[in-house]
Order: structure tokens, then C-alpha cells, then sequence
């Protein structure tokens, strides 16, 4: 464009921002994405056939995996709930202009800050998970709202931060599990001791509703559909919502009409990190793991939930059924590799599958914008001040 | 470095021109940026280019680099014809640049910039003694391991010549060079640029629209306007008001009075009377050769149209400093209610800062905005709004509007709350503002739900307008309201200006185009560096007076 914010933090995180966040356009994007998810299929069956698998083994043991009888979807649905609230923060971030794609940190801290507070608190009854749960939030919101600091500090690129943080959590956590006055598990006679926290007393799990060998639907997943309902309302409902658009859409015009940019901007990155450190303590706190904290529990739950939300298009609302679809993927991988397909190619499935939903649209903007003569759509009208530039 | 210029230069005797232009034209689709131009620069001598905005300085200039290709005419180093197809033609030639715009890089070094675009193997120790040998040469003092981040203007100024100068260039030219300079600063600019002519006798082309700098540093100088040469001659020859005429050209007069009949300005009608190109010091058509002393012009604010009326924007000793520049300095303007003030000045000047500011986008160093006679706490977000303070920002893409947003959102995008019950947006209450906006307005849109992104400019600005105007301001600020608009659209606009004017609000109309600024205004305040160099009533604004103040001079 030829009359950009010259004051924008990030002129092409804003215009991919642009890109991938939802606009009324016509036909061409949904039938893009369709045959694009076809391709994405076509290519992953082609590969499967190629590694010596065979791809309706595949599909089945996908779904044998992940949806065949109760106990599959219970685990589907263990998964959801985490992927989905790392994607419904990640959505809240994103609609606010910064990316936070840290959540694997969060989600790390989150779960530290929880497993210190069941293991190390002498809190008794329902309160001991209501304060875990609260302390997780709070945790890995500060973890995040530090990378907003850094930025208004010294500038440092929240993307940049947010990420290179992860690495700080993951180290954080194996010194935790490592150093007996802080959360390494107790010493038992002469057993050699692991790198992990003593398992949370029972008043620290979370409940499901429904009984094995039926469905259970875990207290983590209800959390986190609220959480979605409740962002999907505030982002789209709420004057909150509204200058949170408003910000991340173009942060002068936002500023020029009074909004409190860096407050707002530096909330949004906390309340992203605060959903990430709950999803970490649903990962602690849920049947998913072990409810010990362990450094590598995060799962790449942090990456994933990140790709939801870009699937989704950083709509909370639609962020459900992706996180669906990956919590399918992650509880059908496992039961993949026993047909002998190696585990990996789901990874290398689900990459495709984001493919096929991320590029449809900015491959339609970008030959919509071609096709307009090199500029997009609404700037046609800049012709005439242009040539004037060029003459000043 | 290279010799083969120095010998072409030792052996052409001063006479000669060291650049000739012919007959060179550009087009940019309706547009003539340059116009049948001829111009001999000699060497040995510094020619002053001078101009309004627009008037083809720049585009010229990108013509004898390599930048843009010319439609017709000839360039001619001395006798022969040359090809000026790429900068690098360019600077085979020894035709040499400092922008307007510094093109350092900040986080690099002066030495690092300096070598920049060089090939080879890169020799830091090399490098340093060749900036250090050229500093001393022209008198540029510059610490050549000094990173360009930590430089103040002026120093950044010596880096961008001696990068210039190292290439040994024949033609030096400068675009607007003092615009971020101190006075000190563009005094020793001018030293060294004496230097550079008298003692090496290469030529400079010094771009500029200030008319003490023309008059003080030029041997030659010529008016360019509207893309054709308009007037030539030797400084000496000339004087500021003869220059101040030229360079704004029009029969402003006629045009106020135009404007109080309610006829707009025609775009594309030459003004009459101009004299062809290249006549020599003859009068141009009307106006009188009469100096302009600074006491008629520095009137007192608020002394014009709206004189015993408190001043319902109130600008106090506003100075801004930006990376180290003063972009506005002490800058001082009262707007009465229910008069329109034009303030008009050559792009570059402060106002789009001063926009900025009244936008809330920027915060003085020092002076104060006040607004029906309270001062407005400027840190506080939406205080100018809150206060009363109505804009049209300059680019309504970066700061008016969010393109990605509806019509109707962006409608109500400053009073959400208005529209906003227990917490929530009300959809039915935003659409009612809307529509009766849209209506009252004329906002042509395929839907209130349809991006902003979607409409015509003209339409988008009055989404601004109306914006603005609903919530009742008793100021309302107007920056280059009409940029990229079309014919009927800026008609529109200027009703709407006036309507609001007598309405009762005050109006501040900051545009650098003297036909709008005369069309609508009805007291002149020109912007010369950040400075309030005069306030005029609009019926005494004559194509001279508002030339010398435009270019500094009068101060």
C-alpha cells in the first residue's frame, strides 16, 4: 500500500496479520480451502503408500485411535481441552496485533506454578484446585506480560521474546524437578530419583463427568470451552472487544481515538499467556499425564494450540472443532504407529492439513490484490495523490 | 579514487555548462511533472532550483539520476547528448545526490555507511582514512567509527556529502539540505558548498523553496512551476519578492475572490498571463514589486476575522523535537470560533506533525493546546477528543480510519460507549447512529457492514467527516482534507468546512495547496520550518507576500 502506517511496530507482521485474520470475502476462499484439504489428503495417503503403509489402515487406525468407542474420544477430548485453550489466548493476542507464539513456555509455567501450589501448599478441599488453577493463569500471564514490558522498554520484538522465552521456561522447569527444595519428587529409601514432582494429592485433580468405560468429559475441557464462549463473546460483543479490533487492525487510528495502546496491547499478551499457563495446568492436573510435573509435559500442546488458532483464523468460536481435529490427530497418532506407519507422518499430516487451511486465503487475497493492479482492493482511489508524490 | 573527471573538469574551461538539459518532459498518466524543460548548469557555480510543492523539482532531479526515464528531450554533459538510463549512468557521469530524506543507515557506522554499495574487499582501515582525508578536504569534521544513530542531524548531513563527495562528482546536486538543519549547520552547509564550486569548480544544483538560502548561496537560480521553467536569471540580478512571485505564481487575490463568490478553484486552468520560459528578470503579470516588511507580517493571532471572540483553539510556544530534530518550534495559533484559518506552507514543514499532535499521535516537548480556554492534558488518551477536538488526520488510511473495519464501526469508533449498554455493543444502537450519519452525510457505501476498506476515497473521508462532526466539536482541524479526492468529493468537503465554520466551530485547514488554503480561509498563518513566519488576512494575501513567508523569509 502506498499510504502505510509509517509508525507501526511491524509493517509485515501487520500485513500477514491482515491476511489471516477473517474478512468478508466471497466463494473463492471456502473453495480454495476445499480443494486444498483434498490435496493435503491426496499428498499424505501418496506418502503413507510410499513409507509401505497403507492409507485406509492408516485412516482406520486414525479413527480406531481417536473415535471408535468411548474410551478413544475420551482421550480425543483430553487433548481438545488444552490445544483449545492455548488457541482461544492465542486468538486473543493475535486480534490485539502482537503475536504471542510463546505458548509453550506458558503452558510450561503454568504447570509449574500449579504443581507448586498443590505440592507445596497446605490447602485442603475444592479451594486447592480453584487456587492452582488461578495460579497457573497468573504465572504464565506475568511470563508473557514480560515480553510486553520488553517491548515497551526497549523494543525488544514481542515475537522474538515470546518465543526465546520458551526456552527460558523449559530450563526454569528442569531446575525445578531437579532441586529437591524446590519440586523434585521425595527421595524413597534408596530408589534413584527422577527428574519430575511428587504426584498431586487428590483434592488437586480434576474431575470428569461420566464413568469408564463411557464417556468422560474432564473438568479441562469445560474450562476451556467457557473460556472460548466467553472470548469469542468479549472480542465480538464487548466495546473491550471493539478497541481490541480496533488495535489490532491499525493501532494509530486506535490510538488517534483514544485507545490505550500499550495497556491494552500489553493485557491482551498476558490474558494469551494466562490461557496458555490454564492449559498447562490442565495438563498437570488432568488424566492426560501422569499429574506430576515433568519437563517435557507441555507435549508441543503449546505449538499445536498455536496452529489452531491460525486454522481457526483467530475466531475462538471456530477454534473448537480445530482443536477437535488435532485432539483426533494427537490420541489417533499414537494408534497409528501400530499399523507400522511411522508416528511421525502424523505430524507430517497435520503440517499439511494447516497448509491446506492457512494458505487458500492469503493465496486468494494475494490474486485478488494482483489482479487490482499491485495494490489491494480499497487503495485504487491513491492513483491521483501518488502521481502527486512523485512530482513533489 | 577517479581522475578521469578531475582531468575532464581541469580541461573545460568554466565556461561551458557542465550539464545541459533540453526540452525534457515527463508525464505521470494526466499529470505533466516536467514540462519542456531547459536548464544549463555551470560548473563552477551553484544554481538554485526553487518551487512549491509539486512543481517538478524533485521529478527533474530523478531525471538526471537515472531514477525515472524522461518521455523526450536531451541531457548533454558539455557538447555531446548522454544516456541516463540507471543511477549507476548517473554516476559515471559524476552526477552526485544528498536527498532530502537521509539515506544512512542508523545502526551502522559512518565509515560502513560511507563505503556502502562499494565492492570488493571491504577495508575498514582503508575506508576510515579515505572519510577522514575527505572531512578534512571540505571541512566536515565526522568521528568515521562514530555509529550514524548517535549523530544529530547536521553531523548526519556531513556523512550523506562526504558519501557524495568521495565519488568526486562533477554536478553535486541537494535536495531541500537545510530542512533538518540549524541555522549554524546550514551556514557551515553553505561554507563548505562555496568551497565546492569556487576551489574545485565542479556545479551544484541547490533544490530549495527558501528564499534567503536561494538569494545568500546561488549564482543562478530558476523557478520551476507546474513542471515548466517560469523564470531564470542571475541572482544578483533578482530580488526575494521578484522570486516570492514567480515561485506562487497565480493571481491569489483573484482566487479569494473566486472563493468568497463560491466558485472553487479549476484544477488544470493555467494561470494567465504566464510568461514563457527562460525570460530574464521581467515582471511578472500584476503584481508590484513592493518589500515585505516583517512588522506588517507577523500580525497578531487572532487579530484577523475573529478579533474580540475568545480563541476556541488556543496553540501555545508548541515545539517538538523528533530524533533529534526540531520538526515544529514554538509554534503559536489561535483559531476563533467560526472562522476557518488556513495554514499553508510547503510539505515538510511541520504540519503533518503538528496533525499528528492535534491527533494525539505525537507529544510536544514543551507548549501547551488549549481548547475553549482550558488546556488539554495531551498524555491522557482521547483528551483532545474529549475536550472537543474534531480532525480529519492527513492520511485517513494510517490514523482516519481502519480500512478493515465496517462503515458502520468505524462511524462510532470513538464513542463506542454511546452506543454500548451493561457492557455490551449494541448492534440495533450503532446501525441507528449509522444510518442516520450515512444519510446526513451522503456516504455512498454498499452496506453499513461493508469494510471501509471498500470505498471510494471521497467516501471514506466522509466517514471521517461525519465521524468527527457528530460528536459536536468546537474545533474542528482539517489536514489536507482533500488529498486523492475527486472533483465533486472536494467540493463536497469544502461545503462542509464552510457549513461547520458558520456553524460556530473553529476551523483549522492545514493544506499545502494555496487555491484550497485561499478557496476556504479566511486569515492565512504560513508554516515556514516548524515556524509561524506570518498571519495575513486572506484578502491581503498576495502572491508575494505569502512567497516570502512560505520561504522563511520575514521571520
Amino acid at each position: 500500500m502506498t499510504a502505510s502506517s509509517p509508525g507501526a511496530p511491524s509493517g509485515t507482521g501487520r500485513r500477514l496479520l491482515g491476511l489471516l485474520t477473517p474478512r468478508p470475502s466471497g466463494w473463492q476462499t471456502p473453495a480454495a480451502t476445499a480443494v486444498a484439504v483434498v490435496a493435503a489428503l491426496a499428498l499424505s495417503s501418496a506418502l503413507i503408500t510410499l513409507t509401505g503403509g497403507s492409507p485406509s489402515a492408516s485412516v482406520q487406525a486414525l479413527f480406531e485411535g481417536s473415535m471408535a468407542d468411548w474410551t478413544a474420544w475420551t482421550s480425543t477430548l483430553l487433548y481438545t481441552a488444552p490445544l483449545l485453550l492455548v488457541a482461544v489466548g492465542a486468538c486473543v493476542s493475535a486480534r490485539s496485533g502482537s503475536f504471542n507464539i510463546g505458548q509453550e513456555g506458558q503452558v510450561l509455567i503454568g504447570a509449574l506454578a500449579a504443581a507448586w501450589v498443590g505440592l507445596r501448599l497446605a490447602i485442603n478441599g475444592p479451594a486447592l484446585l480453584v487456587i492452582m488453577l488461578l495460579a497457573a493463569a497468573l504465572a504464565a500471564g506475568a511470563w508473557a506480560g514480560l515480553s510486553s514490558l520488553m517491548h515497551r522498554l526497549r523494543g525488544v520484538n514481542v515475537v522474538v521474546s515470546t518465543m526465546l522465552m520458551t526456552f527460558v521456561a523449559q530450563q526454569v522447569v528442569a531446575y525445578a524437578v531437579n532441586m529437591p527444595w524446590l519440586l523434585q519428587e521425595s527421595r524413597v529409601g534408596n530408589a534413584p530419583v527422577s527428574p519430575q514432582s511428587n504426584p498431586l494429592p487428590p483434592s488437586g485433580l480434576l474431575g470428569s463427568f461420566g464413568e469408564y468405560p463411557g464417556l468422560q468429559i474432564n473438568g479441562g475441557l469445560i474450562l476451556a470451552v467457557a473460556a472460548a464462549v466467553l472470548a469469542a463473546v468479549a472480542i465480538t460483543r464487548t466495546p473491550w472487544g471493539f478497541r481490541l479490533t480496533m488495535l489490532g487492525r491499525n493501532p494509530l487510528a486506535a490510538k488517534h481515538a483514544g485507545v490505550r495502546v500499550n495497556a491494552l496491547g500489553g493485557l491482551a499478551l498476558a490474558i494469551s499467556g494466562a490461557l496458555a499457563g490454564l492449559a498447562g495446568a490442565v495438563l498437570l492436573a488432568s488424566p492426560v499425564g501422569v499429574n506430576r510435573l515433568q519437563p517435557g509435559m507441555a507435549m508441543n500442546i503449546g505449538w499445536d494450540g498455536l496452529l489452531v488458532a491460525l486454522v481457526a483464523r483467530n475466531r475462538p468460536l471456530a477454534a473448537m472443532p480445530v482443536a477437535l481435529l488435532f485432539g483426533v490427530l494427537r490420541s489417533g497418532g499414537g494408534f497409528l504407529a501400530a499399523t507400522g506407519v511411522p508416528s511421525f507422518l502424523v505430524d507430517v499430516v497435520k503440517a499439511l492439513l494447516v497448509l491446506a487451511f492457512v494458505a487458500p486465503p492469503v493465496v486468494v487475497a494475494l490474486a485478488r490484490r494482483r489482479r487490482s493492479g499491485g495494490r489491494p482492493a480499497g487503495a485504487r482511489r491513491e492513483a491521483a495523490p501518488a502521481a502527486e508524490e512523485a512530482i513533489a | 579514487m577517479t581522475t578521469v573527471d578531475e582531468r575532464a573538469r581541469e580541461l573545460t574551461p568554466p565556461s561551458t555548462p557542465a550539464l545541459r538539459l533540453r526540452g525534457v518532459s515527463k508525464r505521470y498518466g494526466p499529470v505533466v511533472a516536467s514540462d519542456n524543460v531547459d536548464l544549463d548548469v555551470n560548473h563552477g557555480e551553484i544554481h538554485g532550483l526553487l518551487g512549491e510543492n509539486g512543481a517538478g523539482k524533485s521529478t527533474l532531479m530523478k531525471i538526471l539520476l537515472g531514477l525515472v526515464q524522461r518521455d523526450s528531450g536531451t541531457i548533454m554533459r558539455g557538447d555531446t547528448p548522454v544516456a541516463v538510463r540507471d543511477p549507476q549512468d548517473a554516476v559515471a557521469l559524476g552526477i552526485g545526490m544528498v536527498h532530502q530524506h537521509f539515506s544512512l543507515i542508523d545502526a551502522l557506522t559512518v565509515w560502513e555507511n560511507v563505503i556502502l554499495g562499494d565492492t570488493g574487499r571491504i577495508d575498514r582501515a582503508a575506508a576510515c582514512r579515505q572519510v577522514e582525508e575527505v572531512s578534512r578536504r571540505y571541512g566536515l569534521p565526522i568521528d568515521p567509527t562514530a555509529r550514524v544513530e548517535r549523530l544529530s542531524a547536521g553531523e548526519r548531513q556531513r556523512v550523506e556529502l562526504i558519501k557524495c563527495l568521495r565519488r568526486d562528482p562533477s554536478v553535486l546536486i541537494l535536495d531541500e539540505p537545510t530542512s533538518v538543519l540549524t541555522q549554524a549547520e546550514s551556514a557551515e552547509l553553505f561554507t563548505v558548498l562555496r568551497h565546492v564550486v569556487r576551489a574545485e569548480n565542479r556545479a551544484v544544483i541547490l533544490i530549495s523553496h527558501k528564499l534567503a538560502e536561494i538569494t545568500a548561496a546561488t549564482d543562478r537560480v530558476t523557478v520551476l512551476r507546474k513542471g515548466k521553467v517560469v523564470f531564470h536569471s542571475p541572482t544578483g540580478d533578482t530580488t526575494p519578492p521578484e522570486l516570492a512571485r514567480w515561485m506562487v505564481g497565480r493571481d491569489v487575490s483573484l482566487r479569494a475572490e473566486g472563493a468568497a463568490l463560491g466558485m472553487l478553484p479549476v484544477d488544470g486552468a493555467a494561470p494567465s498571463g504566464d510568461p514563457p520560459a527562460q525570460t530574464t528578470a521581467e515582471s511578472p503579470s500584476g503584481a508590484e514589486a513592493e518589500a515585505v516588511t516583517p512588522a506588517e507580517t507577523t500580525a497578531e493571532p487572532a487579530a484577523g476575522a475573529g478579533s474580540g471572540i475568545a480563541p476556541a483553539l488556543r496553540l501555545r510556544d508548541l515545539t517538538v523535537v523528533i530524533d533529534g530534530v526540531t520538526v515544529l518550534s514554538e509554534l503559536s495559533l489561535d483559531v476563533a470560533p467560526g472562522e476557518i484559518v488556513g495554514l499553508y506552507g510547503v510539505e515538510g514543514n511541520g504540519q503533518s506533525t503538528l496533525g499528528d499532535l492535534l491527533s494525539g499521535l505525537v507529544l510536544p516537548s514543551s507548549g501547551t493546546v488549549e481548547l475553549t480556554g482550558r488546556p488539554v492534558e495531551l498524555e491522557r488518551p482521547g483528551a483532545l477528543h474529549r475536550a472537543g477536538l474534531g480532525i480529519i488526520p492527513e492520511d485517513r488510511h494510517s490514523s482516519g480510519v481502519v480500512l478493515d473495519m465496517s462503515v458502520a464501526e468505524n462511524l462510532v469508533m470513538k464513542s463506542i460507549g454511546d452506543v454500548s449498554g451493561r457492557g455490551f455493543v449494541s448492534r440495533r444502537k450503532m446501525h441507528a447512529v449509522a444510518r442516520r450519519l450515512a444519510a446526513e452525510f451522503n456516504i455512498v457505501a454498499p452496506s453499513l457492514d461493508a469494510p471501509v476498506r471498500s470505498l471510494s476515497g471521497g467516501n471514506q473521508q466522509r466517514v471521517v467527516l461525519a465521524r468527527e462532526l457528530s460528536a459536536g466539536p468546537s474545533v474542528l482541524v482539517a489536514a489536507q482534507p482533500t488529498h486523492g479526492l475527486d472533483v465533486g468529493a472536494i467540493e463536497d468537503m469544502y461545503q462542509r468546512l464552510r457549513d461547520a465554520a458558520s456553524e460556530g466551530v473553529a476551523v483549522l485547514l492545514i493544506s499545502t495547496e494555496l487555491e484550497e488554503v485561499m478557496a476556504l480561509a479566511s486569515r492565512i498563518a504560513v508554516i515556514c520550518s516548524g515556524r509561524i513566519t506570518g498571519v495575513l488576512p486572506a484578502a491581503e494575501a498576495t502572491a508575494e507576500r505569502l512567497g516570502m513567508l512560505v520561504g522563511g523569509v520575514a521571520a
